[in-house]
């Protein structure tokens, strides 16, 4: 009988283990992002910034906003994209509020980075190239990559490419002399 | 109007899916990009496959123009050239424009810095882009091009294949990988 009662709780914890967190949220994420291309569109982030600029230009100096054709081609904030970004924003407050996560102000993600300053550093430098970068290439993870190869095109599968050569070689090349 | 009430929901959804697969953690995407964990990539080929073959069997039946389809255009080398600069500050930084959204709503620092540098990127990206930016993306310019017309077969069947190829792909590899 005691055998039996102390084997019994691995077998009920196997059968009920739960599924991966990245297989269970990946899902979700992939139904949501095809109501998306339902009832609006494609989701994507990076358009946003320029469209940013330009309501900003806008405001301060109308002549040289509509005289720019990168900011008039981009248009008005005014779009399901801007709301989008508004929702990941807000998402991410909820998500991290009702799960109790703490994030951490300046989380250090390689061996370079042994103070705040440097790692701001990197998230400034690295903030400029994702959006440069996904601006010369039209979209970024979200829009290139999720729905891009989402849609089955081409251009999504090349940036992908491009994404995960330089990506894996600037994370390692930055974790020099770690264990 | 309707449209943007959609965008705030899926907005919504989607941060708290980053969050909670800890996708907006820039010391994740680190271990990801060093292929020391595969938990993000994992995810996103999860997101992926299960989006493509939706999307596709829902377009099967109700029909292509009733969707919002909207593919962009396979420029090749600024397209690449994109990939490549983007990579160098995703390896840097850990964020991508959207995480950095994120995780500037769960209260990360280092997140507004990534989003300060990304409002400056995209302000020199509208100066250079007529002179410079613009001629690199009309070089091998194919236009809309997608895999089923490559491939020269239905798209719904290139989603189901390419969906199962991608879940396949992601079940066999470990999550945790050690090192070697």
């Amino acid at each position: 009988m005691a055998h039996s009662a102390t084997q019994a709780p691995p077998v009920a914890a196997a059968s009920s283990s739960p599924i991966p967190g990245w297989a269970k949220f990946g899902a979700i994420f992939g139904v949501v992002s095809a109501l998306s291309i339902l009832t609006w569109g494609p989701i994507g982030v990076s358009g946003t910034y320029p469209r940013f600029i330009g309501a900003v230009f806008r405001r301060l100096t109308p002549g040289l906003a509509h005289a720019n054709p990168y900011l008039e081609k981009m248009g008005s904030l005014i779009k399901p994209e801007t709301f989008l970004v508004i929702g990941l924003l807000i998402g991410g407050f909820l998500a991290a509020k009702l799960s109790g996560d703490k994030a951490q102000g300046a989380e250090y993600i390689h061996t370079g980075e042994t103070s705040t300053a440097k790692r701001y550093r990197d998230a400034f430098l690295g903030g400029f190239l994702i959006v440069f970068g996904s601006r010369i290439a039209g979209g970024c993870t979200s829009g290139h990559i999720i729905s891009g190869i989402t849609q089955l095109s081409v251009s999504g599968l090349i940036f992908a490419a491009g994404v995960f050569a330089t990506g894996i070689a600037t994370a390692k090349l930055m974790h020099k002399g770690a264990k | 109007m309707t449209p943007l009430i959609y965008a705030l929901i899926v907005g919504v959804a989607m941060g708290a899916l980053i969050q909670r697969v800890r996708a907006s953690s820039p010391a994740m995407i680190a271990a990801n990009l060093r292929l020391e964990n595969l938990s993000v990539i994992k995810f996103m080929a999860t997101t992926i496959a299960v989006g493509a073959i939706l999307a596709y069997v829902i377009a099967a039946f109700i029909g292509k123009d009733a969707m919002h389809f909207d593919i962009k255009p396979t420029y090749v080398v600024g397209v690449l050239l994109g990939g490549l600069v983007f990579g160098v500050g995703f390896g840097l930084g850990g964020y991508c424009p959207g995480t950095c959204v994120v995780g500037a709503g769960e209260g990360r620092k280092d997140a507004l810095m990534a989003l300060l540098g990304g409002v400056v990127g995209a302000f020199f990206f509208t100066l250079l882009f007529s002179s410079v930016i613009a001629p690199i993306n009309k070089l091998m310019d194919y236009g809309k091009l997608t895999l089923d017309q490559v491939l020269g077969l239905p798209a719904v069947g290139v989603a189901i294949g390419l969906g199962a190829i991608f879940l396949g792909v992601v079940y066999m590899l470990p999550t945790e990988v050690k090192k070697g």
